[in-house]
């Protein structure tokens, strides 16, 4: 039973993390209609600069400066180059970004080495926070959850009780008519691609400190929170959220069930037919646990294509 | 009759001048994985070429002229590397090295057992310096295929051994390993030294390779079996967030880690890492006159001292660079059929002591070295204060598995 | 004949007569640079003419190259075919998935779509190394071509004319689908699918119809892959592989039918150039990537066929100064850009940085570059980058004073044409 409240909670923190680099993704998406492949880029950029950061202002300052220099970056890729191609239509823009993504990654291996740097939580961090069913639960953890969650409150207020968040709503919801009613709809856009892109360096230097900062991390995440925006609907916030706990939950969860579905044969007795054909029907939970995800997706896109709290069909 | 033997004379020099001009140098080739995600452990290997095809040069060369080393990138993937092999093979590379993933190694193993298949008396040998899957030395051998590095089990038996006298095994042992060859390698290896270990393997694990971000679901199963020891055969970021997240989880368990020494783990793990066990082929603080030499000259051409895979790299090469020195050229260009037969029966030592290769299967047979994460160690890893404590040294015959049954050689005649 | 027509016979011939010219691995990079043509070009016709992004589509390519080699290793290794039919295979292998996968990815249109093709390539990348009966786990499946119709398919040259038959094929067939009524509906999907279901087409049967073509295709490429390597390995269900097709294609330029074939041929043969003298070639890469998005929406054929406008607007000889310029410019900024991040990356590597740290004088070693010794801490180093960049651009901007002159000519030349014909308008 510790094992599983345990990875119930680590899956709800993975969960929250995954919220951090996607809340700016579905924003952005939201908005132009893009889904920006550079995005888990700004997740890498922000751990590579609290890192640089670190050294010279601290751990603290290095979390607050990094995401407000990956924010700087956001809105020169979207006012130098995405604005560029916007004429060009979607595709252009969407493998803009893609292109981006490339140049991004071989920078930072250009400048920051090809092996993971030594970007660690500080010691005063370094702590657990409790115990269950003997083993520690990291305060950082916590830490990670807590960001994530007063990101969330912070972005939904925004959104819907200042004017600011009216004037962005509209703008995405209907930008020629924003445009017609006098808003700087462009500044908008610019605006909101260097705040997704900031929490995105946000959720990277902190994240970055406790898994591993190196130049395959954007990679390596970027796919998952494509699987989080679409499951939880393009364009949504709260979509983003429920999703990323829902994968980080299930993920977590899978690691540690060994069944597989002949176990689910084997009650109508037919597990050594199972067994006979091989193939998927022996491979186990646990080894597919990177595969879930992807087959959520697939799913979600082919019965609820606008995600699960997604209002754009 | 003199102007006869003049013209006679003439031909015969104009022959030798041909035969000359014929003694192209002799060329090796890397084929790694220069460029993409995986290109730090390919460098590496390129390191380790480079030292050797130096070395030989500044001993002469081979016939009488410097060896080239010509490099490719196989671009990550085998379909790549199929590619680089053919373009080698047309520059006229005789001797390939390569080394980062297994799958690329089966690859090229087999495309140079078909070419040389089909054209005969233009062989080229493959010098597999990392690819340590078991099939690649069983069911795939063949004669033109040899691994010079270690494999799963011997690297097993040397950590499982010098754990167990240094009294830090435990009865329980948990196997984490990445679902590939490699990791079901290192699963059966762990399996089967259980019986001279005397432990239990209390749960196996295989997971995706390279995939997963947050381990602390697999920490939480470890910690559940209340294993003792943990064996993994993990490397880069597997290896490293397994570590991390064991340590934020206060987990109190000993990792027996073969990919430990890998660059920027220690950094990156930091002091998670200290008491934790290594299987290398190396280790730079080994006291003996030919370590410090290698140590000495290794640094001074690559700007630091030699670490994860670059002595197995290195040693592996010079093994064939002995062979080379016994190796005569026939019409100026080296026969590959005599040189793998000379491989076959070379020796040579190796700073931790005798390396030789096993004609049997074509497996290296080399000694190998376990350490301990320490601060007292004397090379510190990573710019950290910390690094690799050596503990023991095994010669060869004491950690040796056993030729496969499924490797059935064909040799030439 | 048409000048086109001439074109394309003289690649033809040309294509014909490489292999006496060129060494087996330039022959076998040749190999390479056809397949990656014929796979750009079956994925033209799904994104270019029907306009449907596919972010998955490694997926029928592995699959067709999957089902090329078990067919080489049927019936105990002898063979399902004989060799030069076996991307056949590779056809159905392909066109097969690809008609599982497109009946439920061509329910939806634009991102959407995208999005399923990425999930279901994600999920066999993902699933296929635990099925090893059929992928052959990390290590692959390998097979040998065996001799048939007289050839014994062992050299590099059969394998190659076999590649170019079976390309030069496919590509004709693909341009002959593309002037069937099926081919002109297809671009009525990508330009107008309601208007199309008004008309009583039944446009979710044309899209899997196009999907499976194009998956077809893709699996023929996979097969001939198969049959060049004889190995296939689940690396090949990788996105990097999805990545490049749909690069090439764009580069090449996505609104004409030679577009794909040479942006695939020109990256295929860059990679293999490349790739060897550079550790950042994917740098270079993505970043000529984002260059074209940038400034030639319409790719490298989009670049020719401007040109080929300009000529008979301005004429030959007033555009010539202007190509030379634009030439120049991109030269320049090239070398100075690759020199830039070639000194770049060696100064900053930690083989370099450690070296330096260890020189007891203090100062920086030289770094060899282009067979000469460069010295990080001399100003001059950094200028020679920095003067072939400015100079770039320079004749960049000269290149644009250029072309804007010539409009204005242009435009005074019809404004002189105008007024000396008086009669017309009164």
């Amino acid at each position: 039973m510790d094992w599983l409240l345990v990875s119930v909670m680590n899956g709800v923190v993975y969960g929250l993390l995954l919220f951090m680099v996607s809340a700016g993704l579905t924003l952005i998406f939201g908005m132009m209609g893009v889904l920006n492949f550079a995005h888990a880029s700004f997740y890498m950029l922000g751990a590579y600069f609290a890192f640089s950061l670190q050294a010279r202002i601290g751990f603290w300052g290095a979390i607050l400066v990094a995401p407000i220099i990956v924010g700087a970056v956001g809105v020169v890729v979207e006012r130098y180059f995405l604005r560029r191609v916007h004429q060009y239509g979607h595709a252009h823009e969407l493998l803009l970004t893609f292109g981006l993504s490339f140049m991004i990654a071989e920078l930072v291996k250009l400048f920051y080495g090809n092996y993971p740097v030594n970007y660690r939580i500080p010691g005063s961090l370094d702590f657990a926070a409790f115990a269950v069913g003997g083993l520690d639960y990291p305060a950082y953890r916590v830490l990670m959850g807590g960001v994530a969650m007063a990101m969330f409150v912070l972005i939904y207020l925004l959104l819907t009780r200042t004017r600011v968040g009216i004037i962005v709503r509209s703008a995405i919801y209907k930008p020629r008519m924003a445009e017609a009613l006098g808003h700087n709809v462009p500044l908008v856009f610019m605006g909101v691609f260097g705040v997704g892109a900031a929490l995105a360096g946000l959720a990277g230097a902190v994240a970055g400190a406790f898994y591993t900062t190196n130049p395959n991390m954007a990679l390596e995440l970027g796919v998952m929170v494509f699987v989080v925006v679409v499951v939880g609907g393009l364009g949504s916030l709260g979509g983003a959220m429920l999703a990323s706990i829902l994968i980080g939950t299930i993920t977590s969860l899978s690691v540690g069930i060994d069944a597989s579905l002949s176990d689910l044969f084997a009650l109508f007795g037919a597990r050594q037919w199972a067994e006979g054909v091989g193939g998927l029907l022996t491979l186990k939970v646990s080894s597919t646990a990177g595969t879930i995800p992807f087959a959520l997706m697939l799913l979600i896109l082919l019965v609820r294509p606008h995600g699960l709290l997604g209002e754009k069909g | 009759m003199k102007p006869y033997r003049q013209i006679a004379g003439g031909l015969v020099a104009m022959y030798l001048g041909t035969g000359m001009a014929l003694a192209a140098p002799l060329k090796f080739g890397i084929i790694d994985t220069l460029s993409g995600p995986q290109s730090s452990t390919g460098q590496l290997y390129r390191n380790a070429m480079r030292f050797v095809v130096d070395h030989i040069n500044s001993n002469g060369g081979w016939n009488g002229e410097p060896v080239q080393l010509l490099e490719y990138d196989n671009q990550g993937g085998p379909a790549g590397a199929a590619d680089k092999l053919k373009a080698a093979i047309s520059d006229g590379v005789q001797i390939v090295g390569q080394g980062a993933s297994s799958a690329i190694s089966a690859q090229i193993s087999e495309d140079v057992r078909k070419y040389n298949m089909r054209n005969p008396g233009k062989e080229v040998v493959f010098i597999n310096m990392g690819g340590d899957a078991l099939e690649l030395t069983g069911e795939k051998c063949h004669f033109h295929h040899f691994r010079v590095s270690g494999n799963a089990p011997v690297k097993i038996k040397a950590m499982v051994l010098t754990m167990k006298e240094e009294g830090v095994l435990g009865t329980k042992v948990y196997s984490i390993n990445q679902n590939y060859s490699w990791g079901q390698d290192m699963e059966q290896a762990i399996v089967d030294a259980a019986s001279f270990g005397g432990y239990a393997v209390v749960e196996k694990t295989l997971h995706d390779t390279n995939k997963i971000q947050d381990f602390s679901p697999y920490v939480a199963k470890i910690a559940a079996s209340k294993a003792e020891t943990v064996m993994t055969g993990n490397w880069s970021n597997d290896l490293l967030l397994l570590m991390k997240a064991s340590k934020a989880a206060g987990l109190k368990v000993r990792f027996g880690a073969v990919f430990l020494d890998q660059p920027g783990n220690i950094a990156n793990a930091g002091e998670v890492a200290l008491g934790h066990y290594i299987a290398h082929t190396f280790n730079a603080e080994h006291a003996s006159p030919e370590s410090e030499k290698f140590v000495k000259d290794f640094t001074a051409k690559m700007g630091h001292f030699p670490q994860f895979i670059e002595p197995q790299g290195t040693w592996g090469m010079m093994l064939v660079a002995e062979a080379l020195k016994n190796v005569k050229a026939e019409k100026g260009v080296l026969n590959v059929n005599t040189l793998a037969k000379t491989l076959e029966t070379t020796k040579i030592k190796s700073p931790l002591g005798e390396m030789s290769m096993r004609a049997a299967d074509h497996q290296a047979q080399l000694p190998f070295a376990v350490s301990v994460v320490s601060k007292a160690a004397k090379y510190k890893q990573d710019g950290t204060d910390m690094g690799f404590k050596l503990l023991k040294v095994y010669r060869a015959e004491e950690i040796a598995s056993p030729v496969q049954a499924s490797c059935r050689m064909q040799r030439p005649n | 004949m048409k000048p086109v027509h001439i074109l394309l016979l003289g690649i033809v011939l040309a294509l014909l007569a490489l292999p006496s010219f060129l060494t087996p691995g330039l022959v076998n990079a040749a190999i390479q640079m056809l397949i990656a043509a014929l796979f750009a070009s079956a994925y033209y016709l799904l994104c270019g003419q029907a306009g449907m992004l596919s972010f998955g589509h490694a997926a029928y390519f592995g699959m067709g190259a999957f089902a090329t080699i078990h067919a080489m290793n049927a019936i105990g290794g002898t063979g399902l075919l004989p060799t030069p039919l076996m991307p056949l295979a590779g056809a159905i292998g392909g066109g097969a998935f690809g008609f599982f996968a497109g009946y439920f990815s061509t329910k939806r249109t634009g991102t959407y779509f995208a999005m399923i093709t990425l999930a279901i390539a994600e999920l066999v990348h993902a699933l296929a190394p635990h099925l090893k009966a059929l992928f052959g786990g990390e290590a692959g499946v390998s097979a040998t071509r065996m001799p048939a119709w007289g050839f014994t398919f062992g050299s590099t040259n059969e394998v190659y004319y076999l590649t170019l038959a079976w390309v030069a094929l496919c590509l004709t067939l693909l341009y002959l689908y593309t002037r069937t009524p099926l081919g002109r509906l297809t671009l009525g999907l990508r330009e107008n699918t309601h208007r199309l279901r008004f008309l009583g087409y039944n446009t979710h049967g044309l899209a899997i119809c196009v999907f499976v073509v194009s998956a077809m295709f893709s699996g023929v490429a996979g097969g001939l892959l198969v049959v060049s390597n004889e190995a296939a390995n689940y690396v090949l269900f990788d996105a990097h592989l999805s990545a490049s097709v749909v690069l090439n294609t764009y580069i090449g330029g996505v609104r004409v039918f030679l577009g794909p074939i040479l942006g695939a041929s020109l990256m295929t043969f860059f990679g293999y150039a490349v790739s060897d003298l550079t550790q950042s070639w994917l740098l270079y890469q993505g970043a000529l990537f984002v260059l074209v998005m940038m400034y030639m929406p319409n790719g490298l054929a989009g670049l020719f066929g401007q040109i080929g406008q300009w000529r008979s607007r301005f004429g030959l000889a007033a555009l010539i100064p202007f190509v030379l310029l634009a030439l120049g410019a991109g030269l320049l900024v090239g070398g100075g850009g690759a020199f830039a991040i070639e000194m770049l990356q060696r100064f900053l590597s930690q083989d370099y940085q450690a070296l330096a740290s260890a020189n007891a004088a203090g100062t920086w070693p030289p770094i060899r570059l282009f067979k000469h010794d460069w010295s990080p801490a001399a100003p001059g180093t950094w200028l020679v980058p920095a003067t072939l960049l400015t100079a770039g651009a320079g004749l960049a901007v000269l290149a644009r004073q250029w072309l804007r002159r010539l409009v204005q000519r242009e435009e005074s030349n019809r404004a002189a044409a105008e007024a000396s014909v008086p009669g017309d308008a009164a």
